[in-house]
């Protein structure tokens, strides 16, 4: 619900810039180095008919060069918009015979294709937009962060909530003491709303009818590494995220954003400790989509002078219970998250800690702020996208780069894991990708990819 | 599950004897009076196809002289059994007629009737054993309360582990500050699903289109009772058992297993009214339940006892393992998890199980049970009230449970109200901060039908 609106907020607030816009094909040809901030990036995008529409709209001061999606019928109005940039439906295709032309690429593809598509980027030397979860394994993420490192590539992953004036306000207010010490966080979405198969996050056994392929989709390529299954409509455009080959659930969904906050500002790091419970279900359905609900519980260690801190997940609706120190008649959000410190509660929502304020409002309005400290990104959360244009230009890393993005989404990723294994607390050695309790997790962690897919 | 079946195995085990009683037709008509000890007294069941046939079968050293089901094919099996009980399909027809026969009523229906049923029977001065939960609206389980104490009649609501040697033993560790003070305690149950596998009944899903024409052996207005009338639907869609999910009639897996498993706590914490309840739950509709829901209550200090939160969960949504629960030890699909200040209890024992051993047994306090369904018998006979009786446990612990339900009511659910904590004034009997969860509290009769 709540991206849905801020996704119309893009759309509407870019509508005009691009329109203006027309594509000029690029005459210097150039490798992957930084350019002088005066001239256009060439870019190319893959996955572009859901949230790379948007992300593309947000670079539209640059040039397309190349546009690519394995479904033309579904990105077929993208396509219509940028009638110079060239079409492909195989990434590959794509960075092989536009190597040359191409200095950046927006990835928006589905989850389980992250990993190959950003790689095959990165190794090509390509600047790197790409949408979260940074990967659908958590042995993905890692490659991908070390090789952009490697490549010297500029990246930045697409929670645009990371490029927020909020998050930075709530990172000034924690370093201020505002609320003392944090020991506890909570965090939660009302993903998946639906819990029916017509609905975004289906709960549902493997479906067993296989209508034919749309002429449209090139149904193999959209699989990509993941094990050959028969097409359905129920998998794409838009319920991957609720099957487990595909998608990362609602807290790969959200997770990205909503915890972005806590483990910026608290700066998390990586759990010791991370257990899940979530909603019971037949088995065929258990082994093929997310549950409706899920609590996820992290152990952060101490950082430096900063106390151990206990980090709860809900969604599927499930909440937190309600802090005491919100005052009667205020409600809490849909999605949002809450800092529970030795002096004080902070409280914010989903994205880029939209809305932060601490609770209750008399303790906020009395707060006197601290100086603000923190570099803005420009165009705060809708100039996400131009952060990572801007890091392109200037070599200067943009707000949620791997180097960021790679350990938040490790984090993330790390509580789908736990779901595999409800009820069973995992100890977890990130340095190595290990669950050192559960040696049967690596297969999640690091899952085999089909014959003839490699990172 | 475990621990509940255990449970349950122990009392039938406990209760072996009664096999041996031969049913003897009471000579002696007799009033609701209390029965002397030696004699027997007459019990009538309603609803009696499904527990209510179990009970009876419980009760069986006793005289059974009429049973009442709607539906005589699902009934046929405890009819049979009870060759010379009147049979009836129309509980209002089975207490005129055998009004003077009548010593106690076993109300075995679906939730939506027990209030009707049981009131019926306590307005004609009989004993009553109602299954849990006691009613189906926090409203019938106050009036049910209030009313048994009024005729003094002898009442027992059917949650029999209260019986049991576990929470005997719970209560009086407790009471000896083993754990110290109790601020914190975690149930949870994974109904309305039996493990991963099967639903006991289905939660979260619509009411299906269509109907199926009534089978001759069930009576559907009076299977509807009190609720709106819809056309039945058969294939175990609402009748017999999974009518347990459907807010029409049942009370959900809060109703059905709070009432077991929130019974100790009630008791070792010695806990009243709670001052406020709050819910979460994955989507819901005014059909059914939810898949799984969070009910959190807050209870005020009592004397020297520390206010205490209490969190319930359903759906098979668990607590953190506690880490003094050692590896390898089963985290139970149900259970119910104390924290005390110096403490935790889990399964009825201290973690981890070393300190267990370390404390051995609690000084006794309580008396112990000579059996759940005997308390009854003995309590109508003019003995001691039973453990669950009306008026000083299951009224007060169904209301609790059952305010639960109210505030998962899917109008209570909309965006508005998200982490709204309702503020409950038990003595008031209302809700007061948000007036409109009041009308929760009860519910519209059909036509021709009162409490």
């Amino acid at each position: 619900m709540i991206d849905s609106i801020d996704r119309r907020k893009f759309l509407g607030g870019a509508a005009g810039a691009v329109a203006a816009f027309t594509v000029v094909p690029r005459s210097v040809l150039g490798g992957a180095g930084g350019q002088p901030p005066s001239e256009k990036l060439n870019l190319a995008a893959i996955g572009i008919g859901g949230m790379g529409s948007s992300n593309i709209n947000q670079c539209g001061s640059e040039n397309f060069v190349a546009l690519c999606d394995v479904d033309d019928g579904y990105a077929g109005k993208v396509f219509d918009r940028f009638p110079a940039a060239k079409k492909y439906k195989d990434f590959r295709v794509m960075l092989d015979k536009e190597d040359k032309n191409i200095d950046g690429v927006i990835v928006a593809t589905p989850d389980h294709t992250h990993g190959v598509v950003g790689m095959a980027c990165i190794q090509h030397g390509k600047h790197i937009y790409l949408q979260k979860p940074l990967a659908h394994s958590i042995y993905e993420v890692r490659k991908l962060t070390e090789a952009a490192r490697e490549a010297k590539v500029q990246t930045q992953m697409g929670n645009q909530g990371h490029s927020s004036e909020e998050i930075r306000m709530l990172s000034e207010w924690i370093a201020d003491g505002a609320i003392g010490p944090v020991h506890e966080v909570y965090a939660w979405s009302d993903r998946p709303v639906g819990g029916d198969p017509w609905s975004d996050f289906p709960v549902m056994a493997r479906p067993k009818d296989t209508p034919d392929v749309p002429k449209t989709l090139d149904w193999d390529l959209w699989l990509g590494p993941v094990q050959h299954r028969p097409y359905h409509p129920i998998y794409h455009p838009m319920s991957w995220r609720g099957f487990w080959d595909f998608g990362t659930g609602a807290l790969g969904d959200m997770g990205c954003h909503i915890l972005d906050p806590a483990f910026w500002v608290l700066k998390l790091g990586q759990p010791t400790r991370v257990e899940a419970t979530t909603t019971h279900y037949q088995p065929e359905v258990a082994s093929e989509t997310y549950p409706r609900a899920a609590i996820i519980r992290y152990e952060f260690p101490a950082r430096g002078d900063m106390p151990p801190v206990k980090l709860t997940w809900s969604d599927g609706r499930l909440m937190p219970p309600r802090p005491r120190d919100l005052e009667p008649g205020r409600r809490l959000d849909g999605n949002g998250a809450l800092l529970i410190g030795e002096k004080g509660t902070i409280m914010h929502g989903s994205h880029g800690a939209g809305g932060v304020r601490i609770i209750p409002e008399t303790k906020m309005r009395a707060y006197k702020r601290p100086e603000k400290t923190v570099p803005r990104v420009r165009g705060g959360q809708s100039g996400h996208e131009q952060d990572w244009i801007r890091a392109c230009k200037d070599g200067k890393p943009a707000s949620s780069s791997f180097e960021y993005g790679g350990p938040l989404t490790e984090m993330v990723l790390l509580g789908v894991l736990a779901m595999r294994f409800k009820d069973t607390p995992l100890d977890w050695d990130a340095a190595n990708l290990n669950v050192t309790n559960l040696p049967e997790a690596e297969k999640y962690i690091h899952p085999p990819f089909r014959d003839g897919w490699s990172l | 599950m475990e621990q509940k079946n255990m449970t349950r195995r122990g009392f039938v085990g406990a209760a072996a004897g009664v096999a041996a009683f031969t049913v003897v037709p009471r000579h002696v008509v007799a009033g609701s009076g209390s029965a002397a000890p030696s004699e027997k007294i007459n019990i009538a069941g309603v609803g009696v196809g499904g527990q209510g046939g179990h009970d009876i079968g419980q009760l069986d050293s006793q005289n059974i002289v009429a049973l009442c089901d709607v539906d005589w094919r699902h009934a046929a099996g405890c009819f049979k059994r009870y060759p010379n009980a009147k049979q009836y399909k129309d509980f209002r027809e089975m207490l005129d007629k055998e009004d003077k026969h009548i010593d106690g009523v076993v109300v075995g229906t679906p939730d939506h009737m027990h209030a009707i049923v049981s009131m019926a029977a306590i307005k004609r001065g009989k004993h009553v054993y109602c299954e849990k939960p006691l009613t189906h609206t926090v409203r019938e389980a106050r009036m049910l309360a209030e009313a048994a104490r009024e005729a003094k009649v002898a009442t027992q609501m059917g949650n029999q582990g209260q019986a049991g040697e576990e929470v005997r033993l719970l209560c009086e560790t407790i009471w000896d500050g083993a754990i110290g003070q109790v601020r914190e305690v975690h149930v949870w149950t994974d109904r309305p699903l039996n493990g991963t596998n099967n639903w006991y009944w289905p939660q979260g899903v619509g009411r299906p289109g269509g109907q199926d024409p009534v089978p001759e052996t069930l009576d559907w207005d009076l299977w509807i009772g009190p609720a709106p009338m819809r056309p039945y639907v058969g294939n175990r869609v609402y009748h017999p058992f999974v009518w347990r999910g459907w807010w029409d009639f049942g009370t959900g897996a809060l109703g059905d297993i709070g009432c077991h498993s929130l019974s100790p706590v009630f008791r070792a914490l010695k806990l009243g009214h709670p001052t406020s309840v709050e819910a979460c739950c994955t989507l819901v509709n005014n059909e059914t339940y939810p898949v799984a829901s969070r009910v959190t209550y807050e209870f005020p200090a009592r004397g020297d006892l520390a206010p205490v939160t209490l969190h319930w969960y359903d759906g098979g949504m668990k607590p953190p393992r506690p880490p003094e629960l050692e590896d390898g030890r089963r985290w139970d699909t149900n259970g119910a998890l104390f924290i005390g200040d110096k403490g935790k209890m889990y399964g009825g024992r201290l973690l981890p199980e070393s300190r267990q051993r370390d404390y051995g047994r609690p000084p006794q306090k309580l008396e112990r049970s000579p059996g759940h369904y005997i308390e009854w018998v003995i309590a109508c006979k003019g003995g001691k009230p039973a453990g669950s009786n009306f008026p000083d446990h299951a009224g007060l612990l169904a209301q609790v449970v059952l305010l639960g339900n109210v505030a998962l009511r899917p109008a209570l659910k909309a965006d508005k109200y998200l982490g709204t904590k309702l503020l409950w004034d038990g003595d008031k009997f209302e809700f007061t901060n948000v007036p409109e969860a009041n009308q929760y509290l009860t519910k519209e009769y059909r036509a021709g039908w009162a409490i």
